[in-house]
């Protein structure tokens, strides 16, 4: 019989075609969602939720770059009339908030569910349904904010909702509490997809593929999951906080009674520095993936990438208070933060050189994506190195909240995270489609965003430098701020003109482009790559047996599989932690509609929330019962039941 | 360089200087790391390679040479960031050291303007005035500062780096010009809706000067000398102005707004937004929400005789 | 196609079978009880938050609790701990009779750990009513009552989680994934029990040294 890892009939001799199409019908049967609306709405497969959740990341950060275009328009001259300062309170506000806890953060979640269990040779994620539960949320909470937004309640105090502008004496309305909830939304749904990809990285992985031969990007999912579930229930506790000062009179930040403002940056920073690694990681994770395909060698130095990352994921815990240096901080405690951020860019560098031996080493090939990564190298480092400037102390005194910080973090992230997501995107969207996108649009989408990225944020440096604050909504002529300001709004012109070609490059794409097998680059080393393009909904015909590294590399003519795995039925197969070696067979739920009704009553708690406490009440009620149905699900035929006396 | 209102690269005290020169070091070390790596990855990725080799059918060659490149590269960033640390824990400290102040200002910040208080052992020498502080060129001065209401923070990049205001928490920051001069800066911390329009000067007077400027800020306000600006002060008294201001020497003695004793001596309006003309003062009295939306100054209606007796009144508050 | 995609036939050398392997396994085998695992991660972390910003307002405070505040009582929360530590060897011996699959032990396991969490909150209302103080009276109120009331949450999820479980299991049908469910329900309770104690510590106990 043959066990081939994708049903494709065409891959097997004659004689095998039938019983391969057999096998492929039956997994099909098993795994696919239900036909029409209802399976789309019950859908609990990775594959369609994560491409579902990267298009809602992406969606949002074409509205984040939306603002971003009016902020730069109404900055074009000094004293612009165009939009008035409580409209461009909302906009940066919600410029901010969309970009981090909308797109960034979710776009790395979203592509590390749909990528980690095709990498990893493993059928689904471990919980499906908590998986669907967590992208409703999401898109409930970006829906939520942006409805609010065109109500005109979109939040105005910043996206770090620095008390007490943001408490009850001055942030009034309901403006800030709409995005104290946002927060806790996105903060569920960020919890929910770092548990999923730990359980699924430490007990799915084919077997074979012990901890030592995961792929970097899995290593980087797995450093990004730990850093959200340690850093995000810190903002999440944080904003609830807010929320009750706003609500029901609470003090924790009252100074009057004993509150503290700072108590709010510590927890806020305590977040919000480990959500910058939390982007840049996964990013990590696609640049070494990407690098390696495209030079045709492996990553120079997997050991040392591999405790990089580690490493950087413990320090980016260590650094939050350099976003308070202004406040008056004890010097001893200064200097500790300054050494701990000097110090990460160790792990950082330790990186960029062995990436650079690995080009070195190989073949370079340039293709779109390896141009974004050639990008990368460029941008991030210059975000990189003004990140080891404001580290000191007396040089963050002068350049904290000015445009040199605003230059630096748009370094950093579209650097570090959006130049490797772009990578990404052109790199897989072949798989996510079966279809490659345009090389020469997609030379023009480098070339443009490489441009417009630099002209936008490089004078931002030079604005900074010579005085101008953030978050102003105009400045004077006699400033001199005036012709920088234009160069960076010409660059957003260009930065924009770049992402349409992109999305013209989809479109065309999804309508008739190049068809591109199961593997179009040719000399990709992950697994997602020995199934279709795109994967069916069961990713493996047989599950493979892993013997390397780099699996698709040194693949005899006939990999080992896996077989023996329930077809009839959902199920995945558990391995060890350390080893992967294959331990028990786990029956997974099947597609249902509870986890979105879960949702549902979840996002009408918090929305309630915004306007009364009692809603934490009425939403527990209103939950019991979508929750209990999604436990309690009916045995289907084959699945063993117990009754009274067996043992 | 003039071209800029405010710059911390044209530093213009010893706070200043020392931030800049650890900025010139960190940009050119910079500037290097820069060359040298993105020119590591050009040789890299352009280098000739011997035709037909694929690195996936050999394995990868010369692993020792990379190891050794790289090891030398991460202990080349050791070093650097070391220096690095060195040179910034010296310039923290030197710029923390202990000084005997020659003046000490309170500043505390509003929604969206600076109350500037210099306290004196003589109650009635105390000077309080709003977004303009005098200090004497060349001598280290101590400004604390607190705020009233969010969060502000008081930046004059020409003089120092910044330092927040945080109600209830009081701070300081050491300012000192070396040159006469006036030195612009501006609030830096996000504080609302006017957070734009929250400039204020720093006005260096050589020492003589600053003990003329501090002697007739301490005096209380000219009493009107003629019909019209005596009119002026009536209007002024018998408006809603007196809800929010204060001039000394008048019943009028509210905290809420600036402080107008000494209005005329000041250089601008509306916290550095507008100079101080008669044309600008008498729009700002009129319409303030049209120039500074949001502000807390409310629309006044005046007829023009009023009006200009009013205008009159404020300008012999030298 | 390339080289790669050829045919691949099972009997390779490396190929596994999987098909003799158990289906139902407990601890730390299971992916839910690493699920399990994760939650209390970041719900402790929820916790602990708490705790930060309790000790951290302190600082603000010269006497704490504050003048005219008097110190927490300690009968509803020392009733509290006493009742969990009874509690804990009772979800150990429901934890022994679910990896037996005993069908009837594991009902009376559940059923009285139904009991417990309804009890366990019961005697959080008197807890909260113990401190003395309110969540708006000023910022020791509102961390003693966030650190208090976050522990509250445990207790409730808990209490709908066992009698959940406990209808499940009386009702049916029952399959023997349930029995490690209801495994993974004890390692939860010896985590939300322990927690509180140290909570106890912090909120009953602290001011008092």
């Amino acid at each position: 019989m043959t066990a081939p890892i994708t049903a494709d009939p065409e891959a097997v001799p004659p004689e095998a075609r039938p019983a391969v199409r057999e096998l492929h019908d039956q997994l099909e049967r098993v795994w696919s969602d239900g036909p029409g609306l209802r399976g789309w709405l019950m859908s609990t497969d990775h594959k369609s939720l994560g491409k579902r959740y990267v298009i809602t990341a992406f969606v949002f950060f074409l509205l984040g770059g939306l603002e971003a275009a009016v902020i730069r328009a109404q900055l074009a001259r000094p004293e612009n009339g165009l939009i008035g300062p409580d409209l461009y309170n909302q906009l940066f506000t919600m410029h901010g908030t969309t970009m981090m806890f909308l797109f960034a953060v979710p776009v790395m979640t979203a592509m590390s569910l749909y990528l980690v269990p095709l990498m990893i040779g493993s059928r689904d994620l471990a919980f499906p349904r908590l998986n669907a539960y967590g992208y409703y949320v999401y898109l409930l909470g970006g829906l939520f904010l942006y409805t609010s937004f065109f109500l005109n309640v979109g939040p105005d105090a910043g996206w770090f909702a620095y008390t007490p502008l943001s408490g009850p004496a001055y942030g009034v309305g309901k403006r800030v509490d709409v995005w104290a909830q946002t927060i806790t939304f996105t903060e569920i749904a960020g919890i929910i997809a770092a548990i999923e990809l730990i359980v699924t990285i430490f007990k799915q992985r084919a077997p074979g593929m012990s901890l030592n031969r995961m792929p970097l990007f899995v290593w980087s999912a797995l450093v990004m999951a730990f850093m959200i579930l340690f850093a995000m229930p810190w903002v999440a506790v944080d904003s609830q906080f807010l929320a009750m000062d706003r609500l029901i009179g609470t003090h924790f930040f009252n100074q009057a009674e004993g509150g503290d403002a700072l108590l709010w940056q510590h927890l806020f920073w305590f977040f919000g520095h480990p959500e910058v690694y939390i982007i840049f990681i996964p990013a990590l994770g696609f640049v070494s993936t990407i690098i390696a395909t495209f030079t045709r060698r492996e990553i120079f130095g997997y050991p040392a990438m591999v405790l990089s990352l580690v490493a950087t994921g413990f320090l980016g815990f260590g650094l939050w208070v350099h976003h308070m240096f202004a406040t008056n901080i004890p010097q001893m405690g200064e200097s500790f933060f300054t050494a701990a951020s000097a110090m990460i860019a160790i792990p950082t560098g330790v990186q960029f050189f062995c990436w650079i031996a690995t080009i070195w080493g190989g073949r370079p090939r340039f293709a779109t994506p390896f141009l974004f990564i050639l990008g990368f190298f460029a941008v991030f480092i210059i975000g990189g190195l003004s990140g080891v400037m404001i580290a000191s102390v007396p040089f963050d005194l002068q350049v904290h909240d000015t445009f040199f910080i605003v230059a630096h973090l748009h370094y950093v992230l579209l650097g570090g995270g959006v130049f490797p997501l772009f990578a990404a995107f052109y790199y897989w969207f072949p798989k996510f489609t079966g279809r490659r996108l345009s090389e020469r649009l997609g030379r023009w989408n480098f070339t443009l965003f490489f441009i417009g990225v630099n002209l936008t944020f490089f004078p931002m440096h030079l604005l900074g430098l010579h005085g101008m604050p953030r978050r102003v909504y105009t400045y004077l002529a006699g400033t001199g701020w005036g012709s920088l300001n234009l160069l960076a709004t010409i660059g957003a012109v260009t930065i924009f003109v770049s992402v349409v070609i992109f999305l013209v490059n989809v479109a065309r794409t999804l309508a008739n482009g190049e068809l591109a097998g199961d593997d179009p680059w040719g000399s990709s080393s992950t697994l997602e790559w020995a199934t279709s393009s795109p994967p069916p909904s069961y990713n493996f015909a047989h599950l493979p047996v892993v013997e390397g590294r780099y699996p698709l590399w040194s693949r005899p003519q006939e990999p080992p599989v896996v077989t023996g795995l329930r077809t009839d039925q959902r199920e995945l197969l558990i391995t060890t932690v350390l080893d992967a070696r294959p331990d028990h067979r786990h029956r997974t739920p099947d597609p249902t509609i509870w986890p979105l009704l879960a949702a549902l009553t979840t996002g009408i708690t918090f929305v309630a929330l915004v306007f009364t406490p009692w809603a934490i009440v009425i939403g527990g009620a209103l939950a019991i019962g979508p929750l209990v149905a999604w436990g309690w699900g009916k045995p289907q035929p084959g699945d063993p039941v117990v009754t009274e006396g067996v043992e | 360089m003039r071209d800029w209102l405010q710059s911390a690269l044209r530093p213009a005290g010893p706070e200043a200087a020392s931030v800049h020169a650890l900025w010139e070091f960190m940009l050119w070390t910079s500037v290097v790391v820069f060359v040298l790596v993105l020119g590591a990855l050009a040789w890299g990725t352009l280098r000739r390679r011997p035709a037909g080799a694929d690195p996936l059918a050999e394995g990868g060659p010369g692993e020792r040479r990379m190891t050794g490149a790289v090891s030398t590269a991460v202990g080349a960033t050791v070093v650097v960031l070391f220096v690095f640390l060195v040179f910034d824990f010296s310039t923290g400290r030197a710029l923390t050291a202990r000084r005997e102040a020659a003046v000490r200002i309170e500043v505390t910040g509003h929604q969206w303007w600076w109350e500037v208080t210099y306290y004196d052992s003589i109650p009635n020498r105390r000077v309080t005035t709003a977004n303009e502080i005098h200090i004497p060129v060349g001598r280290p001065v101590l400004i604390r500062l607190n705020s009233q209401d969010v969060i502000h923070s008081f930046w004059a990049p020409d003089l120092n780096g910044k330092r927040d205001l945080i109600p209830g928490k009081e701070s300081s920051l050491w300012i000192q010009a070396d040159s006469p001069g006036v030195y612009h800066g501006q609030c830096a911390e996000f504080c609302g809706y006017q957070h734009a329009k929250m400039a204020f000067l720093v006005v260096a007077d050589r020492p003589a000067d600053f003990a003329r400027w501090y002697a007739s800020q301490a005096d209380t306000a000219r009493t009107p000398t003629d019909s019209l600006t005596a009119r002026g002060q009536e209007v002024f008294l018998s408006s809603p102005c007196v809800m929010c201001h204060a001039i000394q020497g008048t019943p009028a003695g509210a905290t809420m707004g600036p402080d107008l004793t000494h209005l005329a001596s000041r250089r601008y309006i509306a916290a550095g937004s507008l100079p101080n003309t008669r044309g600008n003062l008498a729009g700002w009295i009129l319409d303030a929400q049209g120039i500074k939306p949001g502000a807390h100054m409310p629309p006044n209606s005046l007829t023009p005789a009023d009006l200009q007796a009013l205008l009159a009144y404020l300008g012999t508050l030298k | 196609m390339s080289e790669r995609e050829s045919v691949r036939v099972a009997g390779e050398p490396g190929s596994i079978d999987v098909s003799g392997l158990p289906s139902t396994t407990f601890g730390h085998r299971t992916i839910t009880w690493w699920g399990t695992i994760g939650f209390m991660a970041a719900e402790g972390m929820t916790l602990i938050i708490c705790a930060v910003a309790y000790l951290y307002v302190q600082r603000n405070f010269q006497v704490w609790p504050p003048r005219e505040t008097p110190l927490p009582s300690l009968t509803a929360a020392t009733i509290q701990v006493l009742l969990m530590a009874v509690s804990v060897p009772v979800m150990m011996w429901t934890s022994r009779a679910a990896r037996r699959f005993d069908l009837g032990g594991v009902r009376v396991g559940m059923l009285t750990s139904t009991g417990f969490a309804l009890a366990f909150c019961v005697v959080r209302w008197f807890e909260l009513h113990a401190l003395h103080t309110r969540w708006d009276s000023n910022a020791y109120g509102s961390t003693a009552w966030a650190v208090v009331f976050a522990h509250a949450t445990l207790l409730i999820a808990q209490f709908f989680e066992s009698a959940a479980l406990s209808a499940l299991l009386l009702v049916g049908p029952v399959e023997p994934k349930h029995f490690s469910d209801v495994d993974d329900s004890c390692l939860y309770w010896y985590f939300m029990t322990g927690a509180w104690l140290v909570l106890y510590l912090l909120v009953f106990i602290s001011p008092r040294v």
